[in-house]
């Protein structure tokens, strides 16, 4: 199939699954900020009044939404795109198509997600009336790629394994819920002992999230733990996409 | 021409058993396991088709026909063997697969389109074609869910057919519509091939496999036991399931290899099939417009109550000239107990003009749930005699000329003459 009409069928099923995702549901695309909003409220609570968290100044609510947003997209897209084969069965097993449309369409589909949860960063960015440094938000476009590098390096490995093997699904959710606590998501970097550091920024995560508090938060560049994160990424992309390739012509005798 | 289609040696085995891979195999650069037991669902399959050929594959479920039409559309890789495809293909493997059910016709002809390798300006370009073919006109932005099963099939069917494919797979899906979709589709496929269009085609339905196809390809436990004319592969099929249907006669269990649906239970044997002319002397060889009879001797295996008795009479091509059975004749046959044999007589006029011409005999159960035997060549016979007639049927036509008086009015008369 030419690259173009692949490039189409992969955006057409993206808008498909999010059409899908909402249709006969009252609140519709408002749950994309739901969900991480709801979160952020509770964690509030925990972190502003049960146990003080130091977050140097910043509002706790705009702390962690700016950090929530992301991970939500994160941990969503991988489930996604993980599921993406195994819930499309009939349509694997009967038509051909370039089978990396489908966790890479599942990947499109949760940035509709991704793109209506951020716009409540910025009205909290207004209600806080919080400075921002214009230079830093030129670096979301980079640190947006290197989460979507990883997402979809470990998408596809997830995607590929779960046609094998259905425990893959439930590793997945359970490393997500994990890692969201390796993350700096509800606590801020400084919270991290000065000796953990060189192993917690092995967590190409850690780094894109900080980033992200950097350039909306911070008013300052991301730090070069940001390269490092999109080392693993890329090496992460490469090994999942080359994997996935590798076993994909099984696809639709095991699924 | 070159070949769109080339299959050399086609294979594809299933791994029998529910064990997962391991890791190590998925691994694994050499995926040979010696411990492992296989399935072989298509087994050195070869053919090769040029544009605008029609093959039709026939065979009894778990054959391997699907398997084909799998390896063909890439949606599954052959274990060995070469296959090349050119250009465009098209594959009516499962109608309206892609379809989803909360999503209007409209969006689904988009959805479906893209997934069978259309641009969208070109559905857009197509998209009343596609519309006008399916007749869902009123339904178009209606979710499919509440659409017919017949209205499902129709929509699938209306976007596979418009891809404008190179090579069109056709499996077994046109049983769903109704007559005169199924006309529509016949026609549709036909206006492809003229295009130059490849159409290989699945069906259960002989007379639809005759009627599409010149080619054929007999498939029976993955392996191509005929590849001829399409009407030569009912033929052989049909021998071969009775074939298959004779040795498994007295088992009852299932048998592993995806044959366990008896085609023929064989409680009522075919014996023998004869013509017989006016002195009762077997022939093989009539003459236009003469009687002729029929004689099939059928042994009872074991008993079976009011089997219906049916004759049909093919021209070589697979036109069916005659068909009669002894339902619709509303005669009432005879209950039969195991080990008893009869006689079914036919007699006939043969107003067939010169030609060969076949005959098939079949015993149904009296529900029509199944066959007791069936014979789809039980014998061929020629008819000679009839000078100055081309055609299949004498239609006895007499001639008469007369001249008329004076054209005086303007319209002349016609008489037809019937004798």
């Amino acid at each position: 199939m030419e690259l173009a009409s692949t490039r189409e069928l992969v955006l057409t099923w993206a808008a498909r699954s999010v059409r899908v995702r909402y249709q006969q549901s009252v609140l519709g695309g408002l749950w994309a900020v739901l969900q991480p909003a709801a979160t952020v409220v509770i964690f509030n609570i925990i972190f502003t009044y049960f146990v003080p968290v130091d977050t140097g100044g910043i509002p706790y609510v705009l702390f962690s939404y700016v950090a929530m947003v992301p991970w939500t997209f994160f941990s969503a897209s991988i489930t996604d795109m993980t599921d993406s084969l195994v819930s499309n069965m009939n349509l694997v097993s009967k038509i051909y198509f370039p089978r990396t449309m489908l966790p890479v369409a599942a990947l499109l589909a949760r940035m509709v997600d991704f793109g209506i949860a951020a716009c409540l960063i910025v009205v909290l960015i207004i209600i806080y009336r919080w400075p921002v440094n214009v230079a830093g938000l030129l670096f979301i476009p980079a640190i947006l790629a290197v989460q979507l590098a990883l997402a979809l390096g470990l998408g596809f490995m997830g995607a590929a394994l779960n046609v094998f093997y259905r425990d893959v699904r439930h590793v997945i959710t359970l490393a997500l819920q994990l890692w969201f606590y390796a993350t700096p998501i509800i606590y801020p970097v400084s919270t991290v002992p000065e000796r953990f550091r060189p192993y917690y920024f092995m967590n190409p995560m850690a780094g894109v999230i900080e980033a992200f508090r950097d350039v909306i938060l911070y008013q300052r560049l991301p730090g070069v733990y940001l390269a490092i994160s999109g080392g693993v990424a890329l090496v992460v992309l490469i090994v999942g996409y080359l994997f996935f390739r590798r076993v994909e012509f099984q696809f639709a005798d095991v699924v | 021409m070159a070949a769109t289609i080339i299959a050399d040696q086609l294979t594809k085995r299933y791994r029998i058993g529910k064990g997962l891979t391991s890791l190590r195999e998925l691994f694994a650069f050499n995926r040979q396991s010696a411990t492992r037991t296989y399935h072989w669902a298509v087994r050195d399959v070869s053919f090769q088709l040029e544009p605008g050929d029609a093959l039709g594959i026939i065979g009894p479920n778990g054959a391997g026909k699907t398997t084909i039409l799998k390896l063909l559309s890439r949606v599954s890789h052959p274990s060995s063997g070469a296959l090349h495809v050119d250009g465009r293909l098209s594959a009516l493997i499962e109608l309206g697969a892609g379809f989803h059910p909360d999503l209007t016709g409209r969006e689904n002809i988009y959805l479906n389109g893209t997934i069978l390798g259309m641009r969208r300006a070109e559905i857009k370009s197509r998209f009343d074609e596609i519309v006008a073919f399916a007749g869902i006109g009123h339904y178009l932005d209606t979710p499919v869910k509440r659409y017919s099963s017949g209205m499902y099939a129709r929509l699938g069917f209306a976007i596979a057919a418009h891809v404008d494919p190179q090579v069109l797979l056709v499996d077994e899906v046109l049983a769903v519509g109704d007559y005169a979709f199924q006309m529509k589709c016949y026609a549709r496929m036909a206006e492809l091939r003229r295009n130059g269009t490849t159409l290989i085609f699945v069906s259960h339905n002989m007379e639809a496999v005759r009627r599409v196809c010149e080619r054929g390809l007999v498939m029976y436990r993955g392996q191509a036991i005929f590849q001829g004319s399409a009407a030569e592969a009912v033929v052989a099929y049909s021998d071969a399931i009775r074939d298959a249907a004779r040795q498994s006669q007295d088992t009852t269990a299932p048998q592993e290899d995806g044959l366990s649906q008896r085609v023929m239970t064989f409680d009522a044997e075919i014996e023998r099939v004869q013509l017989l002319d006016a002195a009762g002397d077997a022939v093989s060889v009539l003459r236009t417009g003469a009687p002729a009879h029929l004689a099939v001797d059928v042994r009872v295996n074991r008993a079976v109550a009011h089997p219906i008795f049916s004759l049909i009479i093919r021209a070589q091509d697979g036109r069916v000239l005659y068909d009669t059975t002894t339902q619709w004749r509303k005669i009432v046959t005879p209950t039969f107990a195991a080990g008893e044999r009869c006689r079914v007589e036919y007699a006939l006029q043969m107003p067939l003009l010169e030609g060969s011409y076949e005959l098939g005999i079949d015993i149904a159960s009296a529900d029509l749930t199944h066959f007791y035997d069936c014979l789809e060549r039980a014998l061929t016979f020629s008819v000679v005699g009839a000078k100055g007639a081309e055609g299949v049927v004498d239609l006895g036509a007499t001639i008469a000329i007369n001249k008329l008086a004076a054209p005086e009015s303007p319209s002349p008369t016609y008489a037809m003459a019937a004798s």
